[in-house]
């Protein structure tokens, strides 16, 4: 029963990162109705520019690093944002999506040549505090990636309750066009979502980097995966929904190591989604109605 | 007037002649490996190590030919991916150019179908398998070799080296008992020398395997596989995978508390990749390998090597070795290196290659076996604060 608590706890811990890339899959689905591939791959290549602050300033501490990423990850939100989607006819869906995964494929290739492919250390912060009750023990690095992911997705969700941005961002996601007859500039609005989820993109790299404690760009593609699990599972466009199932996922599959081994451990959770796709295709919290 | 012009294009003739002779030949090697993808630094590491070497073959004056001219070595380096279908298609395209033969690949997973478009056997007029002698410098998975009678390698045979450190470990530690594994399950080098190498030469020289825990080359959480070696508590633990899971799953050992007698590595590992992602938590590991710097001609070639922005492991320095052993081969074969001869020269290299029974590495005479495999001299090395020093020489 020990080992079932434990793998879940350090599965549910581990899954708020999950649920940070869920978010950003969600946030752009829900304002754009796009999917932006490479969502994960920016927010690894956020955590790797992080590190840069470690060339000028050697020795800086992690959360120094952590903020870098979180800066890189705004701005390669804004990147893919122009690349992918403000040149590119939105009336496309296919476009907009082949050009991301065009930048997934371009992002991960970059940080290949620039690494070559050599996996680098990443700081992190309580990595030597293990908190013990009993044989149950719980990662203090953990503990504070959790936090940190907590905070983030409160600070996501007071900016779209409680300020102008979030309210233009709301109105833009439920009806673009009566969001754009009330004089709110979509493309502004656009951009910005994919700012805010590129700064939490950024965030949540660093997060993975620091809970694995190596950064490496074989990350990307399992990530873009898990990424797209939780976004489905929570319900496509919803933020609560993207939170729920990343923590859910990352308990789901660590019990599931635990008890099935690690090479079925995928195949369970590719099925809860089939379960999902199945039963419930809206996710867990979709929304009320469907959408206009 | 007549006269004149004759002597005029009789000269023009012999100036023409004088230059197509002075023209110099060329050899053309093809290598290829990952030069994309996570495993990149693997091709570009080979790539530095064969650009080096014939650097230094040509600087000496090339390679002597039948007709006793000289030809100058040419490198062209493809990169496969590290995929099947690219390395085959690679494969291809370098038999379809004038290149003699090719040197690689990078990968297991590429070798084994790539062997397996070669032609069987030498001869067989049944067979049309491509007729193109390849000479690998890094795919280390045991026996591939044996696929075709124009594939060799110049790998290590880890069968060996294994069998060798469990019995020094036993001798030097005779009061530890048992081994756990630590297994990267999707990466058919690593997979096969845990289940075939280290767990058997484990077992082979008295040990006991307690557990074996396996994990994904991808795989970000480590903690339920470290929890099943805390469980275990063996003396040794072997990780048989490549540094960024390795790095994952030490931190995991560390933060756990997980402390055992010793650590047994993956030969792949011993690289400047596992110091650049946990040379902390990796300290002590011990791993067998068939490169260090440890005389004048390592030392020279690694430095060699660093000038074309490579670094020198037991991979990038087998493809080192491979250039100077085709450097033999080709003039004890007496190439013609004309083009119309080709087909044939590249027979000669594959010919060649057979015959050897012994040839020259940087660590000493490498044995060639009859199935085209290596038998390479090897020693043990240990992580130390951030470098990898030499333990032991068994040799």
């Amino acid at each position: 029963m020990l080992d079932f608590f434990q793998s879940l706890s350090d599965g549910v811990l581990f899954g708020s990162t999950y649920a940070l890339i869920g978010i950003g899959f969600t946030l752009v689905f829900g304002v754009m109705h796009k999917l932006n591939l490479s969502y994960a791959a920016a927010s690894v290549g956020g955590a790797y520019c992080g590190l840069l602050v470690l060339q000028v300033f050697a020795g800086a501490p992690p959360v120094v690093v952590f903020f870098c990423a979180f800066l890189a990850g705004g701005l390669l939100g804004w990147l893919v944002y122009l690349t992918c989607f403000h040149f590119i006819p939105i009336s496309n869906p296919l476009a907009t999506l082949m050009a991301t995964v065009g930048m997934l494929l371009l992002i991960d290739e970059i940080i290949v040549h620039l690494t070559a492919g050599m996996p680098v250390g990443y700081p992190a912060m309580f990595d030597d505090v293990m908190l013990r009750m009993g044989e149950f023990t719980v990662r203090g690095d953990l503990l504070m990636v959790f936090a940190v992911s907590m905070l983030c997705m409160g600070g996501l969700l007071a900016l779209l309750y409680k300020t102008r941005l979030g309210l233009a961002t709301r109105a833009v996601s439920q009806q673009t066009v009566a969001a754009l007859l009330c004089g709110i500039r979509v493309g502004q609005v656009n951009a910005m979502t994919f700012v805010i989820t590129g700064l939490l993109g950024g965030i949540a790299g660093a997060m993975i980097g620091a809970s694995v404690g190596t950064l490496s760009p074989l990350l990307t593609t399992p990530l873009t995966t898990k990424g797209l699990i939780v976004t489905v599972i929570g319900g496509l466009g919803s933020v609560p929904g993207a939170i729920i199932a990343g923590l859910l996922v990352g308990g789901f599959e660590n019990v599931l190591q635990q008890y099935r081994g690690v090479t079925e451990r995928d195949l369970y959770v590719m099925l809860l989604l089939f379960v999902f796709l199945v039963f419930r295709p809206g996710g867990l919290f979709a929304p009320k109605g469907g959408r206009d | 007037m007549k006269q004149i012009a004759v002597a005029v294009s009789l000269a023009f003739a012999a100036v023409g002649t004088t230059g197509a002779l002075a023209q110099e030949k060329t050899i053309k090697i093809a290598g290829f490996g990952a030069k994309s993808g996570v495993v990149r630094s693997f091709g570009v590491n080979s790539e530095a190590a064969m650009l080096a070497a014939a650097d230094q073959i040509n600087k000496a004056g090339g390679i002597k030919l039948a007709d006793g001219s000289k030809a100058k070595i040419k490198i062209d380096y493809y990169d496969d991916r590290c995929t099947a279908e690219e390395g085959i298609s690679v494969a291809r395209r370098m038999a379809g150019t004038d290149a003699l033969v090719g040197v690689g690949p990078t990968c297991s997973n590429v070798a084994e179908p790539l062997f397996g478009i070669l032609q069987k056997k030498v001869d067989d007029k049944s067979d049309s398998g491509m007729q193109f002698p390849i000479f690998s410098d890094v795919a280390i998975k045991g026996g591939l070799a044996r696929i075709s009678e124009w594939s060799f390698r110049n790998v290590p045979n880890e069968m060996t080296m294994y069998s060798s450190l469990f019995y020094w470990l036993k001798t030097q530690h005779p009061t530890l008992k048992t081994v756990f594994g630590g297994v990267e399950e999707d990466f058919a080098h690593s997979r096969a020398t845990w289940y075939v190498v280290m767990k058997d030469r484990a077992i082979a020289n008295g040990y006991t395997v307690a557990g074996e825990s396996k994990w994904l080359l991808a795989d970000t959480n480590f903690a339920t596989q470290v929890r099943e070696m805390k469980k275990a508590n063996a003396d040794i633990v072997a990780i048989s995978a490549h540094p960024f899971s390795t790095c994952g799953v030490l931190k995991e050992m560390q933060r756990q508390g997980v402390k055992p007698k010793l650590l047994v590595g993956l030969t792949s590992t011993s690289s400047l990749e596992t110091m650049q992602g946990c040379a902390k938590q990796a300290e002590g590991m011990m791993i067998p390998t068939s490169f260090a710097p440890v005389n004048k001609e390592a030392t020279a070639a690694a430095n060699a090597t660093a000038k074309f922005k490579g670094s020198a492991d037991l991979h990038s320095m087998a493809a080192w070795e491979n250039m100077f052993i085709l450097k033999q081969v080709m003039e004890s074969e007496n190439l013609s290196g004309n083009a119309k001869d080709l087909a044939s020269d590249r027979r000669k290299v594959r010919d060649g290659l057979a015959k050897l029974k012994v040839t020259k590495g940087l660590l000493g005479d490498t044995k060639r076996t009859d199935d085209r495999e290596a038998d390479k001299p090897y020693l043990f090395v240990q992580a130390k604060s951030g470098n990898w020093v030499v333990l032991h020489n068994p040799l």
